[in-house]
């Protein structure tokens, strides 16, 4: 097998605040193969939009990153600031939620997809951005006429598919998606998505998928993890996953989202009840027995490891 | 559809159009004692101003609105008529950005009794509203602050804010969508358990069809300022019959179908297509499937408006009626 696209080994942070070190991702480990997908889900706080920062080394200067980060082979936390520059946006790039905000209101968005192969150097010429430009808007769905236009003339779906067109832009090998539809309609969403899944296939694209919506993420990725309170609890299959989790955690998330037409969630809506825990002070044991279903005595003692809890299955719990 | 029941609210034909945008574009709608109505759609397609309208906060251009079978105590001069009624309470979405960080729970919940006027009862009746609203037990929260409290509380706190008016119908825009996928359930939940045990009634806003099939008895499907579809829940999302309700359905996340993508967005309120207005994007047009007549119909004439008395319909030319 062809290596890794990425690999995360033993990735902690930790936030300083006026309040104390808060650790936000606790020793997570996972690979993605080249072109393949995983998706990353949690609730707000879980620590799955560190992650995405931590990738990139984008996060703030309070953030203490430790553990390997190995993007398309090299160690993004060893390179010098000339090198980083290089694997942000040819190696991975990241489609940010709120396209609104990720845009620059005062600059046609031809400009803003050129931008990053001027750069890089992906181009030589001002002309030869135009051409890759017009080609990238035609290829996520926008006539090439429109890179005159300003983000504010766009549609909420035009604005996210010009992100997807920018985050193209230097060929990366992975493409890092936090919440990329979430302020979308159903439609768009939809129509955003598939057109991710279209351009995947089309350039063997691998993708890292971050967001609540455990449904989404079943359909648009091969496999699941699944974080809580800063380490992945379940990971496996997407379709396993979701149709039979192992750690009771997912089993709550996964009920949040009905399936339409199944008769035990017809005027049965059901979910976890409770709070995610707050990072600055998490339960002893496993952080998730205070709202577990299933918690017994033992668990307020150790904080279970992952195990394996089927064919290319983990999941973090005594139970298992 | 409920014989000799009076409806908590009733829409006829009722239209809002701002200058040439035709937000609501003659809707017909009713709510009954116990039940709970979805109302599904895209941004844009008038929902919003259309809840807005029953609840008398948006004045309409034309149209008739009953509540509880009677015309409603309109304020202001024609064409800017505006109505309060208590019976009729807002649960808004975002918990966070709808309780002020510097107030009691107890005082806002209180907040709208007090606008009434002070009442010797009012403790009591806060009480009974956090209670119904799954704060047990209330006196355990009336001196806390809205940050010492989880989310799903928070949104609990709203809706108390809204029981203690002693509504008979709640109007919930899009209650659970800034919520975790968690705490989803148990809000839904309650507003099933505050419907079922009282004989509230719940007219939701949503885009979400689970949401729909979770809780809701009655659904209507709107488009561009007009219902489409409108049934019983289990019938419309096990067969949909207008185009329109099943592209919204194939693209539910994790649904065993292929997603039918409608082309492009939903149009400007200011220029809806003639005929169907939603012929421009319709897949089954577009297949080239439909008798010539069926078709000529749909780009040439209003399919018109679906009644209130209609317990199944579908505003589609292609569907047999």
């Amino acid at each position: 097998m062809s290596e890794p696209v990425l690999v995360l080994e033993d990735l902690r942070v930790t936030y300083r605040t006026s309040g104390g070190a808060v650790p936000a991702v606790r020793g997570v480990s996972l690979e993605i193969p080249a072109g393949g997908s995983l998706g990353l889900a949690g609730e707000s706080g879980c620590g799955k939009s560190t992650i995405a920062g931590a990738v990139l080394r984008l996060l703030p200067g309070t953030a203490e990153v430790s553990g390997r980060v190995l993007l398309a082979g090299k160690d993004v936390y060893e390179l010098k600031p000339g090198g980083l520059r290089a694997v942000r946006w040819t190696a991975g790039a990241i489609v940010f939620q709120g396209a609104l905000h990720a845009l620059n209101p005062v600059q046609r968005i031809g400009d803003q997809i050129a931008e990053p192969m001027l750069v890089h150097q992906t181009v030589s010429t001002p002309k030869a951005a135009k051409t890759r430009v017009a080609e990238l808007l035609e290829s996520v769905g926008i006539p090439a006429r429109r890179a005159a236009a300003y983000p504010h003339q766009l549609s909420g779906g035009q604005r996210q598919r010009v992100l997807i067109a920018m985050a193209l832009a230097c060929d990366p090998q992975l493409l890092i998606a936090d919440e990329p539809t979430t302020a979308l309609d159903v439609m768009v969403q939809a129509q955003v998505l598939e057109l991710l899944a279209d351009l995947r296939r089309q350039r063997d694209l691998a993708l890292l998928f971050i967001t609540h919506d455990l449904s989404l993420l079943t359909t648009y990725c091969d496999r699941l993890a699944i974080m809580y309170a800063g380490r992945i609890v379940e990971e496996g299959p997407s379709g396993d996953v979701f149709a039979g989790p192992s750690h009771p955690y997912t089993r709550g998330l996964a009920a949040a989202f009905p399936r339409i037409g199944d008769r035990s969630s017809r005027m049965a809506p059901s979910g976890l009840g409770g709070d995610p825990p707050d990072p600055a002070a998490l339960p002893a044991g496993c952080p998730f027995h205070p709202r577990c279903p299933l918690a017994r005595p033992e668990c307020r003692e150790a904080e279970p490891a992952l195990r394996i809890s089927g064919p290319e299955r983990r999941a973090a719990c005594i139970l298992v | 559809m409920h014989p000799g029941v009076t409806p908590l609210v009733e829409a006829r034909d009722v239209h809002v159009h701002f200058g040439t945008a035709r937000a609501v574009d003659g809707v017909s709608i009713s709510v009954m004692p116990g039940e709970v109505v979805a109302l599904v759609g895209e941004s844009g397609s008038g929902k919003t101003t259309l809840i807005r309208a029953l609840q008398g906060l948006q004045p309409v251009t034309s149209g008739e609105i009953r509540i509880r079978g009677a015309e409603p105590e309109w304020k202001g001069r024609a064409g800017r008529r505006t109505f309060h009624d208590p019976g009729i309470q807002m649960v808004f979405q975002d918990p966070t950005g709808a309780l002020n960080p510097r107030r009691t729970i107890y005082e806002i919940v209180a907040e709208g009794l007090r606008i009434q006027g002070r009442r010797d009862d009012e403790e009591e009746l806060v009480a009974t509203a956090m209670a119904r609203a799954g704060l047990r037990p209330p006196e355990r929260f009336f001196s806390l602050y809205p940050h010492q409290i989880s989310g799903g509380q928070r949104q609990r706190v709203v809706i108390a804010g809204a029981l203690v008016m002693e509504p008979s119908l709640l109007l919930a825009d899009e209650p659970v969508a800034s919520l975790d996928a968690s705490i989803r359930g148990e809000i839904l939940a309650l507003f099933r358990s505050l419907v079922d045990e009282s004989g509230l009634a719940v007219l939701v806003v949503t885009h979400d069809l689970g949401l729909a099939w979770n809780i809701a008895d009655r659904i209507a499907v709107m488009y561009l300022g007009r219902i489409v579809e409108v049934g019983a829940v289990e019938e419309v999302l096990a067969e949909p019959q207008h185009p329109y309700t099943r592209a919204l359905l194939s693209v539910v996340p994790g649904r065993d179908e292929k997603p039918q993508l409608l082309k492009g967005e939903i149009p400007d309120l200011r220029n809806v297509p003639s005929g169907c207005r939603f012929h421009p994007r319709c897949p089954l047009l577009q297949s080239g499937l439909l008798p010539e007549e069926v078709a000529a119909r749909c780009v040439g004439e209003d399919p018109g408006r679906i009644g209130l008395e209609e317990t199944r319909a579908a505003a589609c030319w292609a569907v047999a009626r």
